[in-house]
């Protein structure tokens, strides 16, 4: 175990649920094929989105290179919930599961919710309420707070006994995560990606429509987890453009519990970013849970006036 | 990703591309394979953010070598770089089958990369070819000096037949292999002109992410509805799998 070799307790719990590290792979960015390269990096383990049908995904091309990020329109490409369960086995690491949903409706969200509920390798379900680059059903839908309460509550009582995390998007974050915690959620992901488009001048035409990710959003993602944290008494999973050890502590002095990783596992061996961490840790003689949110009762410091300017 | 910090030993100009030669010892590299690669000094350099895609040129147990063309910030800084980060091996390389007979191999472009080390390896199990290369013009069919006895054509006839690699070839009839790698219309184009009957195995060049199956960025279309990875269930593949 990692905390014996190194004295660092870099564990922390979340609804309940003990992870031996506060990192999680955000949806879509960690395949079971790369899996024997994140072994003891994680705390959680959080596989691609499943919707109740498969889904074929958007026509390439499906990404663009941005500076410090990239923009992707994959389309929740993935077998369905049914064949994702039999392939869910692969994703045991030893580590609890967490299975993130996405559905047109609020009946389809539901009906994942119910399909979750009797599987006991699931530990966590996590609502994919924001993914900017497949239409939602209905007009708006999941995009404001009533329909991110009508759904977070359909869905809390579809899958009782197991945590729900609602994952959401920066437009409207702190109306959406009042919505999500008076319909029950037991958690919030704050951010998904950023609504963004790419252009090929030389071409003139539109590469990707989709959906920004990667270090360039990481000030967005810090603020929207800092801001949340502040006015909900559940907790935040902090999510947008972590790269470094640095940036798992920022999130988590942003009043994250628990921090995903995503884009920059491409780039970067995910042990180097857990090794940061706990450096980190180690330099300032702190453990993982004692960083959620201790910069709460300081913020006063900083307005909204002075940061506008 | 796990990447590995390796220094360049030596660079060549092919016409407008660029060679670049590292060391690599840790385990076989199979015609068809490719690294993600990037100049060093990440997390310094976050523009450009990923890595990139590139074939194996040639690998001779000890040295690695990588053909590419400059065409963004990417491929400039790796031009310039002394420092190379590159991944192991990946993607699912050329089936190479000595009970096949004749075996024909054609490039486009930058696409002739992966058959330098694929006709070392059908040289190594003593399997007869014919290699046909394709450019836009003269300038990167310099690259050709490096295949010795390979047929060629440019686009703009400025060197070598006047025309696409396939009027260079002039017929795929005979050949039990046809290995190909280039632009999807070049590719789409060999495998409408192979024998029914010939194996005709594809190499595709897609936009990469991640290259271990996590984005779902690189796929291509399956013939039968859907998509499928370049960079775990390819990047080679039977021509038969794909839509176009």
């Amino acid at each position: 175990m990692r905390e014996q070799e190194t004295g660092i307790d870099h564990a922390v719990e979340l609804c309940g649920l003990r992870l031996r590290t506060p990192l999680i792979p955000a949806s879509g960015t960690l395949s079971r094929e790369a899996l024997g390269e994140v072994e003891g990096v994680y705390g959680a383990m959080l596989p691609k989105t499943t919707t109740p049908t498969t889904r074929a995904g958007n026509p390439p091309p499906r990404i663009a290179e941005t500076p410090a990020g990239m923009v992707n329109s994959i389309g929740l490409q993935n077998p369905g919930v049914h064949g994702f369960l039999q392939g869910l086995d692969a994703f045991d690491l030893g580590i609890p599961i967490f299975v993130s949903v996405a559905g047109d409706t609020v009946a389809e969200f539901a009906l994942l919710c119910e399909t979750l509920a009797g599987d006991d390798r699931v530990s966590a379900v996590e609502l994919n309420l924001s993914c900017p680059n497949v239409e939602c059903g209905g007009l708006a839908f999941c995009a404001g707070p009533a329909s991110v309460e009508e759904v977070v509550a359909t869905c809390r009582a579809a899958v009782p006994g197991k945590p729900i995390f609602a994952k959401l998007t920066n437009e409207g974050v702190v109306e959406n995560a009042h919505a999500a915690e008076s319909a029950g959620a037991d958690g919030l992901t704050v951010i998904n990606t950023l609504p963004a488009l790419t252009i090929d001048a030389r071409a003139r035409k539109v590469l990707v429509r989709g959906g920004l990710s990667g270090p360039a959003i990481k000030p967005v993602a810090l603020r929207a987890v800092y801001d949340v944290s502040d006015v909900v008494n559940i907790p935040v999973i902090g999510s947008g453009g972590v790269v470094s050890g640095t940036d798992v502590a920022e999130f988590m002095l942003a009043g994250a519990t628990a921090v995903q990783v995503g884009t920059a596992s491409f780039v970067r061996n995910p042990h180097e970013i857990l090794d940061e961490f706990t450096a980190y840790l180690k330099e300032n003689s702190l453990s993982a849970a004692e960083l959620t949110g201790a910069l709460r009762g300081v913020r006063s410091a900083v307005t909204g006036s002075q940061i506008s300017g | 990703m796990k990447f590995h910090s390796v220094k360049v030993e030596e660079r060549e100009e092919l016409g407008s591309y660029t060679l670049l030669k590292y060391r690599w010892s840790d385990g076989p590299v199979e015609p068809g394979q490719f690294v993600m690669a990037r100049a060093a000094g990440y997390p310094a350099t976050l523009d450009p953010f990923l890595a990139r895609p590139f074939s194996f040129y040639d690998y001779d147990e000890t040295m690695a070598s990588l053909l590419f063309e400059v065409r963004g910030r990417g491929t400039a800084l790796l031009d310039l770089a002394s420092t190379i980060v590159v991944t192991a091996p990946l993607g699912r390389g050329f089936r190479i089958d000595p009970g096949l007979g004749r075996a024909v191999l054609l490039g486009g472009g930058i696409g002739v990369a992966p058959l330098k080390i694929l006709g070392r390896r059908l040289d190594a199990v003593g399997i007869p070819h014919d290699i046909y290369l394709g450019f836009s013009d003269a300038w990167p069919a310099a690259v050709a000096r490096d295949f010795p006895g390979a047929g060629m054509a440019t686009m703009d006839g400025s060197a070598g037949t006047h025309g696409t690699v396939l009027d260079a070839a002039d017929s795929l009839e005979g050949y039990g292999a046809v290995y190909a790698c280039g632009p999807n219309p070049m590719l789409a184009a060999v495998k409408l002109a192979a024998e029914q009957n010939s194996l005709c195995q594809l190499s595709v060049e897609e936009r990469m992410g991640c290259g271990n199956g996590s984005c779902n960025g690189c796929v291509v279309p399956v013939r039968g509805g859907g998509y499928i990875r370049s960079c775990i269930e390819g990047p080679v593949f039977h021509s038969d799998v794909l839509a176009w």
